[in-house]
């Protein structure tokens, strides 16, 4: 029975040595620790962090933070909250009863302060400031808090800040998230939001019974969160938002070559000041609003392509030899298929592929499509990235969809007419995409033939992270094909007869397409995607208006944005 | 007083008694009312767990033997209901509400596997006193009965409720060297759980990691974890010698000591009853657990020696951990105070083991 003796001697031994720890704390420290206790006297401060700003390409400020001032009240200093909290709503101007509200709200632990009321004027803390000493059992404590110097400037790239929801916790609270932790929501703020956030610190410090310092107890610094560089340049922002004006609808400006997103607009925008200053009203009204001024329409938006589409097919016949640059077919103003007549928008007699896409004949794309086929249609608009999300750094991005032949005829049981591949062609019917989607789909052409990966951040904290880019993929489409595509691009802008020569009078060469996208019941939706300047593209243009008229009044608000930046001298 | 069953049971009942006592005594002044009744709760938990403790008192101990894997496969489900019903409401838990109780399993799976494992080790012959583990290669000491650790304790560890996992190891480590597994063995299998601790490290959520380095220090980190371990040991080192006396603990009662009920209750005991309470009430421990030993020693039946010294282990590990931590000695790893801690789950399985410990003791005396 060895091995029971030992253990018998080790639990001995261990008991003695927890007595012996027991009398260290009781005896040798005893004193240091009833005195603590005597006067109750750790103080717990919090220290906030700053969470991380945000910049634009050159380092411009577009969101800060400002101090402001909360009022604390500290629970320890008296038995009954309710004289302190009476007295403080007569000050503050606040409802004594709204007070003691938050304060049985917010209420932790005795020694920890409690935040009664945030975010008070400069002038009242002030006021409180010097109550102090003759009320006593609060305190005013600055806390940052976020500031955007310009108001509702690209908030839908940004996002808006607000307390963590449930369905985020259990997401994230692996990674150190606790409730009533202020989290982003949409854009930036929530995608790199484990960069920006902060770790607040806070110190105990032990007092006296009048609550004056005594000496530091322990120490957390506040970590502040790191400064996220966005590819964002707020001069484009600017131009691109002043432009699109009222009318809603979505602008995109990218890098061809990088996919770096220049600018994002979408229209109806909000002001993500609301949601900092807690304007329960004002926030209700923007998840009420019909208009959705939360939805990023640039990204989540799916909408039906228009003639955008026919550079789908026309790359698509062109690569598989369908047609060449001598096919020409003639357009009478439309096109008999079965029963039906396919209407298009003019009568463009006798044209090859380059005329048709200056013109974008609907007639030339119906033949084209038909002879293409559906299957190798949908093949080629999602070699081009179409129906599955771009990636784009920013989250609720939507994929938008292509009907794909063979999946409808298994899953369901419906047989393709040439009827709908010429409505496929040119982009009506199930087709869906979104904005950014077709600025990738355009900036193919512009650096001819990479699909590039969108996204709208450029370092974290200077550091550069590229290596964590997703990489371009190359289109499995020959350099002729491309090519072809380019000159009917620029005959659209070049040619008198193309559907956006307005942009023609423009100081800078420009390439592009107009949409025009029926919705049954409404005014269609106008689209326009460009590039330029021609030789050497350095921006993909893309601009959207939901149910905006035409792709004519699209590129009249594209000619805007490129002159202004023209003259801007961003150009 | 001569019979070890006699005084298992009086010092468990003291023990209960002054954990009731400090329960009011923490309690008593807080405004809400069922606060103010969580005395009474532990009261009715305490009269439960006495019937459970005559009742196992009762039941021959040898039954144990046949329903070891039986109970293996009942804390297997026990374990794997508290995931799947942790997996279906989104976050962790370690309990299974039964009616109007929240039973953590933990508890119980702990003497399930002491019982589990003392059947393991041994024979059941009551007259093959030869050991049967000293045959036993490193697969069969060693490696089997860590396999059949490993389903449970994963699930535990998911739970997540480390303290248990580490203690149910720990209770491991100690049957492997009570049941005589051949001391190279076990010295080589301590030896690669040292090794590949580091690595452990990696698995860690966030807070736990958190915990660990405030052990360390807890004045990094004032406001969060190093909190309760800066209270508590304000509130043992404020008692003195003497103590502030009972129902004066001001550190306790004033909301400071997070958990001062359950697992920080030796503190608020401690500041109460001073050293001197302290004194007792770890004499009280030692006493419990060296009945448990005695009767091991003066059981011939290798089950019974096992399953008596397993009982022991698991009860002591339990003090230590618990007191260590409150002492600022081990991390904080949300282990209660066998029968002084307030609630159900924990008072239960102990007290059930206790009634297991006095039926050796009686039965022992037929062969």
């Amino acid at each position: 029975m060895p091995r029971i003796r030992f253990f018998n001697f080790v639990v001995l031994i261990v008991f003695v040595v927890l007595f012996l720890g027991l009398a260290n704390l009781s005896i040798i420290h005893g004193y240091k620790y009833s005195e603590l206790s005597r006067k109750n006297c750790i103080r717990l401060i919090p220290q906030p962090g700053r969470r991380g700003r945000i910049l634009d390409r050159h380092g411009d400020v577009i969101v800060d933070n400002m101090i402001s001032y909360n009022l604390m009240v500290l629970p320890s200093e008296f038995g009954n909250p309710d004289q302190v909290l009476s007295r403080l709503s007569r000050i503050t101007g606040k409802d004594s009863v709204a007070l003691r509200r938050s304060y049985r709200q917010n209420f932790i632990s005795l020694s920890i302060p409690v935040v009664v009321l945030e975010n008070i004027e400069i002038k009242k803390a002030i006021a409180l400031e010097e109550m102090k000493p003759e009320l006593g059992g609060f305190t005013v404590e600055p806390q940052p808090l976020r500031h955007y110097p310009e108001g509702e400037l690209g908030a839908h790239v940004l996002g808006y800040l607000g307390e963590i929801d449930r369905w985020r916790l259990t997401k994230l609270a692996d990674y150190g998230y606790n409730t009533k932790d202020i989290v982003g929501f949409g854009g930036v703020e929530e995608q790199y939001d484990y960069y920006l956030r902060q770790e607040d610190g806070g110190l105990s410090v032990e007092v006296d019974r009048k609550g004056k310092f005594v000496r530091m107890i322990g120490f957390r610094p506040a970590q502040s969160g790191r400064d996220i560089q966005l590819a964002l340049d707020l001069k484009i922002q600017r131009i691109a938002e002043s432009k699109l004006g009222d009318r809603r609808g979505a602008v995109i400006v990218m890098d061809p070559s990088s996919g770096e997103v220049m600018a994002i607009v979408s229209k109806p925008s909000f002001n993500p000041a609301v949601f900092v200053e807690k304007n329960a009203a004002a926030v209700q009204g923007l998840f009420n609003d019909p208009k959705a001024p939360l939805f990023n329409r640039a990204i989540s938006g799916a909408y039906p392509a228009g003639s955008l589409f026919k550079l789908i097919v026309a790359s698509g016949a062109l690569e598989t030899k369908k047609i060449n640059l001598s096919t020409t077919f003639t357009c009478d103003g439309g096109l008999t298929i079965g029963r039906r007549r396919f209407a298009c928008w003019n009568t463009h007699g006798t044209q090859n592929i380059i005329g048709a896409i200056a013109r974008s004949c609907n007639v030339f794309f119906f033949r084209t499509g038909i002879i293409l086929g559906p299957q190798l249609i949908h093949d080629y608009a999602v070699k081009f990235g179409l129906s599955k999300p771009t990636g784009i750094d920013l989250s609720a991005e939507t994929g938008g969809f292509i009907p794909d032949p063979r999946w409808d005829k298994v899953y369901k049981r419906k047989t393709w007419y040439d009827g709908d591949t010429a409505n496929f062609s040119i982009g009506q019917g199930e087709v869906l995409v979104t904005p950014v989607q077709m600025a990738c789909v355009m900036a193919v052409f512009a650096n001819k033939g990479m699909l590039v990966w969108p996204h709208v951040i450029k370092d974290i904290q200077g550091r550069d992270i590229s290596t964590g880019f997703r990489k371009a993929s190359l289109v499995p489409i020959q350099k002729s094909t491309i090519e072809t595509v380019r000159k009917g691009l620029r005959n659209v802008v070049a040619d008198p007869e193309g559907t956006s020569y307005l942009l023609a009078s423009l100081p800078v060469e420009v390439a592009g397409k107009t949409g025009t996208a029926q919705v049954t019941g409404k005014l269609p939706h106008g689209w326009f995607i460009g590039f330029f300047p021609f030789e050497k593209p350095t921006y993909v243009l893309c601009v959207f208006l939901e149910h905006g008229g035409s792709g004519y009044a699209a590129s009249v608000v594209a000619k805007e944005i490129i002159a202004d930046m023209c003259s801007g001298g961003v150009l | 007083m001569r019979d070890a069953g006699v005084r298992i049971t009086v010092i468990a009942l003291i023990l209960c008694v002054l954990g009731i006592i400090s329960i009011y005594s923490n309690t008593h002044q807080k405004d809400d009312r069922y606060w103010q009744l969580t005395y009474q709760r532990q009261i009715f938990w305490v009269i439960l767990g006495l019937v459970i403790f005559s009742i196992a008192s009762h039941f021959n101990y040898r039954n144990l033997w046949d329903f070891s894997y039986f109970l293996y496969a009942f804390a297997l489900l026990l374990l794997f209901l508290v995931f799947v019903l942790g997996v279906v409401r989104l976050g962790a838990q370690r309990w299974l509400k039964i009616a109007w109780f929240n039973f953590q399993p933990s508890e119980l799976v702990k003497l399930i596997f002491v019982i589990f494992y003392a059947r393991y080790f041994s024979a059941k012959s009551v007259h093959d006193v030869s050991l049967r583990v000293g045959k036993f290669g490193a697969f069969r000491a060693i490696l089997l009965p860590l396999l059949f650790l490993s389903v449970p304790l994963y699930l535990i560890i998911e739970q997540p409720d480390l303290g248990s996992a580490v203690m149910i190891m720990m209770i491991f480590v100690v049957m492997l060297f009570l049941g005589h597994v051949k001391l190279r063995y076990l010295l080589v299998f301590i030896g690669l759980i040292l090794v590949f601790l580091p690595l452990g490290w990696h698995f860690l959520r966030d807070y736990q990691k958190d915990r660990l380095i405030v052990f360390l220090n807890p004045n990094i980190d004032p406001l969060g974890a190093g909190y309760t371990i800066i209270q508590s040991k304000i509130a043992i080192g404020s008692g003195g010698f003497f103590g502030k006396g009972w129902l004066s603990g001001t550190q306790s009662q004033l909301y400071f000591l997070p958990e001062s009920h359950t697992d920080f209750i030796f503190a608020t005991f401690i500041e109460e009853w001073g050293l001197l309470g302290g004194g007792v009430l770890l004499g009280l421990y030692y006493l419990l657990i060296r009945q448990g030993i005695l009767i091991a020693a003066k059981t011939y039946d290798h089950f019974g020696r096992l399953l008596a010294l397993g009982v022991s282990a698991m009860l002591s590990l339990q003090v230590f951990i618990n007191v260590a931590m409150n002492l600022g000695l081990a991390p904080v790893v949300g282990i209660p105070l066998p029968l002084m801690s307030y609630g159900g789950s924990s008072l239960f399985s102990t007290l059930l083991s206790l009634g297991v410990l006095v039926n050796i003791n009686k039965t022992r005396a037929v062969f």
